[in-house]
């Protein structure tokens, strides 16, 4: 165990180095002249180090624009798009996990056909255009969801933990649970328009997992039992069948957060991808390897995480413990 | 199958809790005293004296300040506004102002005035922009400014307080735009005490984008995403606005305002795109509103330029112009044709019954009857950003060239941006330049000066190079002139001389246009002060 955590850990470092490699080079080929603090060491690798101690320090530096410390910023606005990509997650998993389901089944009746037909027309779909398409709905259906921003101007919520469904209810006192709501109705379209790939990929698992099921022998001696097609299906056949799944979906996590960053400049959404846009836009260009950093830095631990937990509970992955395997 | 029906049945409970979600989620009280305006930019500062573009206006001129007189929209006449009245001396030289009492600045978190508003303020604002050894004149750069202290610094010697409450200006000759220039957006009032306090923090600057005044709503704060929150000041001295919060968003899409005007997340949107037009005036829910402005799309002829320097060589290039073309191509609905430099509204607008003086082929014959050299070609300079008065200057320019290659004048486009414009048109190396004019107060010299004295510089407007001792001595006759109908004349005069020589060929009057929820009342639109939302009503439509 403790040989395989090293491992995961070894990894993860060296992920890291050369992700700092990288945000250095960005970092340097954009404060050559500016950063003095650095420029004083008399090479590159003296001015690596102490990028890296500062970095270590939680020191990301400061934004050009409104001097504001880029690691606490952007965080916050981390934690915003993370918020939408969990409830675009949760949304997907609401749509998609029944009509996989539905489809393992039936495999290969009409029933399968329509619906991977739809989830495949889903797939084809480019996000973006998606969400422009949405921004114009109003115009169709008038006055029902809102298109643009995280939560409606008249609540002025100030941002605490970046969280926006956390942040409103801690302003209950004055706004009541208006503005929580008002943050889950901004949800609504931007979170359907990025789970639509997501549908399309948790129709597919559910989909092979729920096939895969129902050809197992338990399954065919529970049929050879005699119990109806129903209580195989709900004591049996579900409950080995979403499992499989999760470890799955963890490997979208970095395609659903490079999708939710372009739907925040659509919705125009504060979340990590606006605040690129807009500071590149600008000209802050410090914002890029701060940026980079927070993305790719989650979605290193994030998956590490998974991985180690995944080991932890499922046996049949813990043969990945041992060295020669 | 039991099972497929429970979990749909579920799912589709589930979305309709969610689209039921939309009637419960907006909190009508603060709905109903929240107005949201999704304005095109950013306003540069909020400070109308040193900001004069559109969206700076709309933030700051009627919502946070007060000038010493206002033009009543009705009657065109100079109403009273921090200024309770006025007299004019005999020598017309002189004008003192008595000021109102008791009026009180803003309270804010960043400023607690301790004083009510007084001479010094009346002072203060105008010396910043006038006198160059006081300490806030090059607070935030304005010195770089063309328009900064322009309008004041050839028309004040000084302004004298007399006691607290009466202060007098002294013009440097007569003049009677003093008046409009008074209540023009550049001649807000700001607070001294607040000025002096920022300059003893060592934070000047902070006037002008934290801004005191004595208007009708209090600034709150400006957020980087664009979002100015305003308040309703609670002090203020005359109608109290219905509206508790005012909120600015900038979203640069026009397509964007206009879907968050139909989901009823904007009340106000400003400059709806040409093409939404017609949609907009179908909808029942929203009122478009749209002010016809002195700011006017022009076609300058470099008059000192050989092949240019014949006034019916000019007349003919004129003539060959398809307006009508350019306004349906470039403007859609969003401006007017017109034949002359001032605006129906102008009060010195010489009527003219004006024939649509398009014609191609008696151009051309009317050239080569003028044995104009159709072997040279003519320049056209175009900026190459879209201005108010223009949204596509190259598409104009193109619609240009190919009515002057129908009458065989060959034309090249240049587009130019900046210093390197700004450059060419000091070299006077141009034949013609398509340009226009933003007017900011409503008198008929604001653009007949820029345009057409000697002393005007083409940076400044005059990109025709004209000089005429005649058009000089009619513009100082009209300026120094307090008799109206005689004031009148001399522009009739002007105006007939100008229509005469053309160097410039007027091609649109621009509107400014607002589309606004008719759930929304009493909006009023100035297009030279910007947008006003003191009167502002929301109303309860469902």
């Amino acid at each position: 165990m403790l040989s395989f955590l090293i491992r995961r850990l070894n990894l993860l470092l060296i992920t890291a180095f050369i992700l700092t490699i990288i945000a250095f080079a960005i970092d340097r080929s954009v404060t050559i002249e500016s950063d003095l603090t650095l420029s004083e060491q008399p090479n590159y690798f003296f001015q690596y180090l102490s990028y890296l101690f500062n970095l270590l320090d939680g020191n990301f530096g400061y934004s050009s624009l409104d001097n504001q410390p880029l690691l606490t910023r952007g965080l916050l606005f981390f934690n915003a798009t993370l918020e939408l990509c969990f409830s675009a997650l949760l949304i997907s998993c609401l749509i998609a996990i029944p009509l996989g389901l539905l489809a393992g089944l039936f495999r290969n009746t009409k029933l399968d056909y329509m619906i991977m037909t739809v989830a495949i027309v889903g797939l084809a779909l480019p996000v973006f255009w998606v969400g422009v398409m949405a921004v114009l709905l109003p115009s169709v259906w008038g006055d029902v969801l809102p298109v643009d921003g995280n939560l409606s101007l008249i609540y002025d919520v100030p941002t605490v933990t970046g969280f926006l469904l956390i942040d409103t209810l801690l302003v209950t006192k004055e706004y009541g649970l208006f503005a929580f709501f008002d943050r889950i109705a901004h949800l609504i379209l931007p979170s359907l328009v990025l789970s639509f790939f997501l549908v399309t990929e948790i129709i597919r698992l559910t989909r092979h997992s729920m096939t895969m099921v129902m050809r197992s022998n338990y399954i065919k001696a529970a049929y050879a039992k005699g119990f109806s097609r129903r209580k195989i299906v709900f004591t049996h056949a579900l409950r080995n069948a979403l499992p499989p799944i999760i470890p799955q979906l963890r490997l979208q996590l970095s395609t659903v957060i490079s999708f939710a960053m372009t739907i925040e400049i659509v919705f125009n959404l504060d979340g990590i991808g606006k605040w690129l846009f807009t500071s590149l836009k600008a000209g802050d260009y410090l914002v890029l390897p701060a940026g980079m950093l927070i993305i790719t830095g989650f979605i290193l631990f994030f998956s590490i995480l998974v991985e180690i937990i995944m080991v932890i509970i499922s046996p049949l992955r813990r043969g990945s413990l041992y060295v020669d395997k | 199958m039991y099972l497929i029906s429970l979990r749909t049945t579920r799912l589709i409970l589930l979305l309709l809790s969610i689209v039921s979600l939309q009637g419960c989620y907006q909190n009508k009280q603060l709905t109903d005293n929240t107005l949201i305006y999704c304005t095109e930019n950013n306003p540069t500062s909020f400070n109308p004296q040193i900001s004069n573009d559109l969206a700076s206006l709309d933030a700051t001129t009627h919502q946070i300040f007060n000038r010493l007189v206002k033009l009543d929209s009705n009657t065109n006449r100079f109403i009273p506004d921090l200024a309770e009245s006025w007299q004019q001396s005999d020598d017309k030289l002189h004008y003192r102002f008595t000021l109102r009492k008791n009026i009180s600045f803003h309270h804010t978190d960043f400023f607690t005035p301790t004083r009510f508003f007084n001479a010094d303020d009346v002072l203060f604002s105008f010396n910043r922009m006038l006198d160059i050894q006081h300490p806030y004149h090059t607070v935030n750069n304005q010195m770089e400014s063309y328009s900064y202290s322009h309008p004041f610094s050839n028309l004040l010697s000084k302004i004298n307080k007399i006691d607290e409450h009466t202060v007098e200006f002294v013009l440097s000759k007569p003049d009677v735009t003093l008046l409009a220039n008074l209540a023009a957006h550049y001649a807000v009032i700001q607070s001294k005490q607040y000025a002096d306090q920022s300059l003893q923090r060592g934070q000047p600057e902070k006037i002008d984008f934290q801004p005191i005044g004595t208007g009708p709503f209090k600034f709150k704060s400006y957020t980087s995403n664009g979002v100015i929150r305003y308040q309703k000041n609670e002090l203020y001295w005359q109608d109290m606005t219905n509206i508790e919060n005012l909120i600015y968003i900038t979203n640069p899409s026009a397509t964007k305002r206009y879907s968050k005007l139909l989901s009823g997340e904007c009340d106000v949107i400003s400059y709806p795109a040409a093409s939404q037009l017609e949609a907009m005036s179908k909808n029942k829910e929203i009122i478009l509103n749209s002010k016809s402005t002195s700011n006017i799309a022009l076609w300058a002829f470099n008059t000192k330029q050989t092949i240019l320097q014949d006034d019916k060589v000019r007349y003919a290039l004129s003539q060959a112009i398809d307006k009508k073309t350019i306004l349906q191509a470039v403007y859609f609905q969003s401006a007017i044709q017109t034949n002359t430099l001032l605006s129906k509204q102008s009060w010195a607008l010489k009527p003219r019954i004006d024939e649509n003086i398009y014609a191609s082929q008696q151009a051309k014959e009317k050239l080569q009857t003028l044995n104009y050299d159709f072997s040279k070609t003519l320049s056209i300079l175009v900026p190459e950003n879209a201005a108010v008065f223009n949204p596509n200057f190259h598409k104009t320019a193109e619609l240009i060239q190919s009515n002057l290659a129908d009458i065989g004048v060959m034309a090249k486009i240049e587009s130019l941006s900046g210093t390197a414009l700004q450059a060419r048109l000091f070299s006077g190396d141009y034949d013609t330049y398509l340009t226009g004019i933003n007017v900011h107060i409503n008198d008929p010299d604001s653009i007949f000066r820029p345009l057409l004295s000697c002393a005007s510089s083409p940076e400044n407007g005059n990109s025709s190079r004209w000089c005429s001792p005649h058009t000089e001595s009619l513009l100082e006759q009209s300026l120094t002139e307090s008799n109206f109908a005689q004031r009148i004349k001399s522009y009739y005069l002007l105006q007939d001389e100008i229509y005469k020589k053309r160097p410039y060929l007027p091609i649109a009057h621009v509107l400014r246009l607002d589309a606004i929820s008719s759930s929304v009342l009493n909006v009023q639109v100035n297009p030279l002060t910007g947008i006003n939302f003191q009167y502002a009503i929301k109303q309860d439509l469902n």
